[in-house]
C-alpha cells in the first residue's frame, strides 16, 4: 500500500491525535527502504501514554530502523510519525525529545558520568543549579550516587548502561527509545536491569519502547509486544495474547517452544504424519500444526477432559534440565517434544517406554502453511 | 623481561639498526664542537666557535624565522583545511569519497622532485618564484596529505552512536561536533599538526626549487652553505635543530598523553 494514499494535513493530525489518549505515538505506514529491499514495510502502530511497549523479532527485521526513523536518526522513506499529536516525521533529532539509550551504551567517553548525564539539560539551555539538582536526582534514581566524577571507561557494562538511562531519561523524553540495552550484559545483571528498568518506567510514567530480540525480556517486561518480521509487524498484542493466541505461524514458532508439525486438514481434524488430532477451527489443504511442549501430557499427567487429543508413541530421548524433563516421543511419523516439570518424587520414564500423550483441541494451534 | 632468545635476537637486531641509522646524526654531535676550520672528523681540537658564529650569519638567522613562521602558517592552514575535509569524507561520505581521500594524499606517494618540478613551472607562470605565498602553497599542498590521513583515522574511530547520541540529547550539528567530535579527535589534531609542521620545517627539495636569493628556508640556506664552505658551522646548526625537533616531538608525545588519559 503506497503511503500517498495516507496524506492527510497535519493541521487535521492535531485535531485527531490529541482527543485520542491511545495514540500518544502513532506511527502510520511507516516506510523505510534500502535500494529495491523495505527495512521496514508501511508499519502502523499506536502507543498509549505511559505504555511499555517492545519490540520483538528475528535479526534484520527492522526493529533498529524503525525506532532510529522514531528517533530521528534514520530518514523515513514514506509515511508519519506522530507524537501526542505533533507529525514530527520531518523534525531533526535534536528538536525531538526523545530518549535513546543504544546498545552500546554510546556514552562520552571524555565527560565524567555527571557530565555526561547534564549534557541534555545543558542543550536546554537550563541553569547551573537545576542542572545539578536534575542530575542528581537522575543519578539517584539509577542508583549511582557517588559515581559523578568518574569517567566512563571506569565504570562496569551495568553501570554504564545506567548511566546511559539516567542521560535519556533526565532530558524527560516524550518517549524513550531502547535498542537491545540489555545485549551486553550478562545473563545475572540482564534479569536486575530488566526490573530496574521496568520499575523505573512505572514510577516515571514514561511511554517506552524496547526493541529487543529476546522473547523472553519482550514478555517478561513489556504491556505490549509487537512482532516484527522482514520489516513488517506480525501481530500486537499483550504478552499472553502473543503466546496463548498467536494469529500467524511465525508468531506461534517465534513466541516461546512449540512443537511445529506440518499437516493437512480435513474439516475438524487434522492428518499429522500418522497421528490424527481435532482442532479448533475446521481447516482445510496443507496446513502447520503447533503444539506447545509443556502443554502435552505424558500418560495421564495433569487433567484430562473427554475430548482430548491422543496420540500413543515410545520415548527415544530423554534429556533432564533440573526444573523441568524434555521427552521426544515417536507416534506415527511424528516425533513429539513434551515437557514435564520435575518433582522430588517422580521418576523419569525411560527411553523405549511406550506412552500415551494427551493435550487439549485449545492447544491445538493450527495454521495455513506458507506457500 | 621477556626471556625468549628470539625476542632477545631482535631486541638486539633492532638495536643494530637504530644505531645503524642514526649514527651519522650522531657524528654531527662531536663535529659541532670542533675547533678546526674545516669539517674533519675527528675534529683535532675543540671549541664552541662554530656555535658562537652561527650569530654571524643574519641570512641563517632570517631563514630560521622564515621557516618557523611558514611552518607555523602552514600547520595552522593545514588544519583548517584538513579538519573539515576530513569530515566530509569520512562522516558525510559522499559518492566516490573513497577515490577523493585517494586524489588528495596521492603527493605522499609521488616522488617530490616530480612534485617540485610541478610546482617551479606553475609558480614560475603564476609569478610566485621565490615569495612566501609560493612556498607556503607548496609546503601545504605536501602535508596536507599527512593531515588528512591522520584526521581521518581519528575521526573514524569516534563512534557514530556517541555523536547521534548528543543529536538526540539536543545539539545542533555544530554543537554535536563542538562538544564531542573534537574533543575526541584531539590526540589526532596535535599529531597531525605537529607532523604537518615539522614536514614542513624539514622540507628541503621543494623549498630548493621555490626560494631564491632572497628567500630561502633554513635547510635550503644549510644547503647553499655547505655547498660554497665546508665550515662545521651546519654541525652547529644541527644540533641545534635535532634538539628543536626533540623538544617538539616530547611536547606532543606529552600532551597526547595527557590528551588519552584525558579521554579514557
Ligand atoms: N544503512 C543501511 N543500508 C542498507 N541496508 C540497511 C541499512 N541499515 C539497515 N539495513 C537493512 O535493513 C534491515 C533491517 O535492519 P535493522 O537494523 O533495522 O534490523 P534489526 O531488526 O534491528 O536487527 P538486529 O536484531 O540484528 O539488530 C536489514 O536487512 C539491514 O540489512
Ligand atoms: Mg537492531
Amino acid at each position: 500500500m503506497p503511503a500517498e494514499d495516507h496524506v492527510s494535513p497535519v493541521t487535521k493530525h492535531n485535531a485527531d491525535e490529541t482527543a485520542a489518549p491511545d495514540r500518544f505515538l502513532s506511527l502510520q505506514a511507516l516506510t523505510k527502504r534500502y535500494g529495491d529491499t523495505a527495512a521496514v514495510d508501511a508499519v502502523d502502530l499506536d502507543v498509549r501514554k505511559g505504555e511499555f511497549l517492545a519490540m520483538l523479532g528475528p535479526s534484520g527485521c527492522g526493529k533498529t530502523t524503525t525506532l532510529r526513523m522514531i528517533a530521528g536518526l534514520v530518514p523515513t522513506t514514506a509515511g508519519q510519525i506522530v507524537v501526542d499529536g505533533r507529525d514530527l516525521t520531518n523534525v531533526p533529532p535534536y528538536q525531538r525529545d526523545m530518549g535513546l539509550v543504544f546498545q552500546s551504551y554510546a556514552l562520552f567517553p571524555h565527560m565524567s558520568v555527571a557530565a555526561n548525564v547534564a549534557f541534555g539539560l545543558e542543550m536546554r539551555g537550563m541553569a547551573k543549579a537545576d542542572i545539578r539538582a536534575r542530575v542528581a536526582e537522575a543519578l539517584q534514581l539509577v542508583r549511582l550516587t557517588g559515581y559523578e566524577d568518574r569517567r566512563p571507561g571506569q565504570l562496569s557494562g551495568g553501570q554504564q548502561q545506567r548511566v546511559a538511562l539516567a542521560r535519556a531519561l533526565v532530558i524527560r523524553p516524550l518517549i524513550l527509545l531502547l535498542d537491545e540495552p540489555l545485549s551486553n550484559l550478562d545473563a545475572k545483571l540482564r534479569e536486575e536491569m530488566r526490573n530496574e528498568i521496568r520499575d523505573i518506567q512505572r514510577r516515571l510514567g514514561t511511554t517506552a519502547l524496547f526493541v529487543t530480540h529476546d522473547q523472553d525480556e519482550a514478555l517478561t517486561m513489556a504491556d505490549r509486544v509487537v512482532v516484527m518480521n522482514k520489516g513488517r509487524i506480525e501481530q500486537t498484542g499483550t504478552p499472553e495474547d502473543l503466546y496463548e493466541r498467536p494469529r500467524t505461524a511465525f508468531v506461534a514458532a517465534f513466541v516461546g517452544r512449540t512443537n511445529r508439525f506440518p499437516g493437512t486438514g480435513a474439516g475438524e481434524v487434522v492428518h499429522v504424519g500418522g497421528v490424527t488430532m481435532r482442532c479448533a477451527r475446521p481447516v482445510s489443504g496443507p496446513v502447520e500444526v503447533m503444539i506447545r511442549p509443556h502443554r502435552i501430557h505424558l500418560d495421564g499427567s495433569g487433567e484430562r477432559r473427554a475430548d482430548d487429543n491422543h496420540a500413543s508413541g515410545t520415548i527415544i530421548r530423554t534429556t533432564y534440565a533440573g526444573n523441568v524433563v524434555q521427552y521426544d516421543v515417536q507416534a506415527g511419523d511424528t516425533v513429539f517434544n513434551v515437557e514435564q516439570s520435575t518433582d522430588a518424587t517422580g521418576a523419569l520414564v525411560s527411553v523405549g517406554t511406550a506412552v500415551t500423550l494427551s493435550w487439549s483441541v485449545a492447544n491445538t494451534l493450527v495454521f495455513e502453511a506458507a506457500p | 623481561m621477556d626471556e625468549r632468545p628470539i625476542s632477545r635476537i631482535l631486541i638486539w637486531l633492532a638495536s643494530a639498526s637504530f644505531l645503524f641509522l642514526l649514527a651519522p646524526v650522531l657524528i654531527v654531535i662531536p663535529l659541532s664542537f670542533s675547533g678546526d676550520v674545516f669539517m674533519s672528523f675527528p675534529p683535532s681540537s675543540w671549541s664552541l666557535r662554530w656555535y658562537a658564529s652561527i650569530g654571524q650569519h643574519p641570512k641563517m638567522i632570517d631563514a630560521f624565522f622564515f621557516s618557523l613562521k611558514l611552518a607555523g602558517a602552514v600547520t595552522v592552514v593545514n588544519l583548517l583545511i584538513a579538519v573539515p575535509a576530513a569530515y566530509a569524507l569520512v562522516r558525510l561520505a559522499p559518492p566516490g569519497a573513497a577515490t577523493l581521500m585517494s586524489v588528495l594524499t596521492a603527493p605522499l606517494l609521488l616522488p617530490t622532485i616530480v612534485l617540485a618540478l610541478a610546482m617551479l613551472i606553475v609558480a614560475a607562470r603564476a609569478g610566485l618564484l621565490a615569495t612566501p605565498q609560493g612556498l607556503f602553497l607548496a609546503h601545504l599542498v605536501v602535508t596536507l596529505p599527512y593531515a588528512l590521513r591522520i584526521i581521518s583515522t581519528a575521526l573514524a574511530t569516534v563512534p557514530i552512536a556517541v555523536e547521534e547520541a548528543a543529536a538526540t540529547l539536543g545539539a545542533t550539528p555544530l554543537t554535536v561536533f563542538r562538544r564531542v567530535t573534537l574533543p575526541l579527535i584531539i590526540p589526532g589534531l596535535v599529531a597531525a599538526g605537529a607532523l604537518s609542521f615539522l614536514v614542513s620545517f624539514d622540507e628541503v627539495v621543494l623549498s630548493l626549487f621555490m626560494s631564491g636569493p632572497r628567500l630561502s628556508t633554513l635547510p635550503v640556506e644549510m644547503y647553499h652553505h655547505v655547498e660554497s664552505r665546508a665550515d662545521p658551522l651546519v654541525a652547529a646548526i644541527s644540533v641545534l635543530l635535532v634538539l628543536f625537533t626533540l623538544f617538539i616531538v616530547i611536547v606532543v608525545d606529552r600532551s597526547l598523553g595527557l590528551a588519552r588519559t584525558f579521554v579514557k
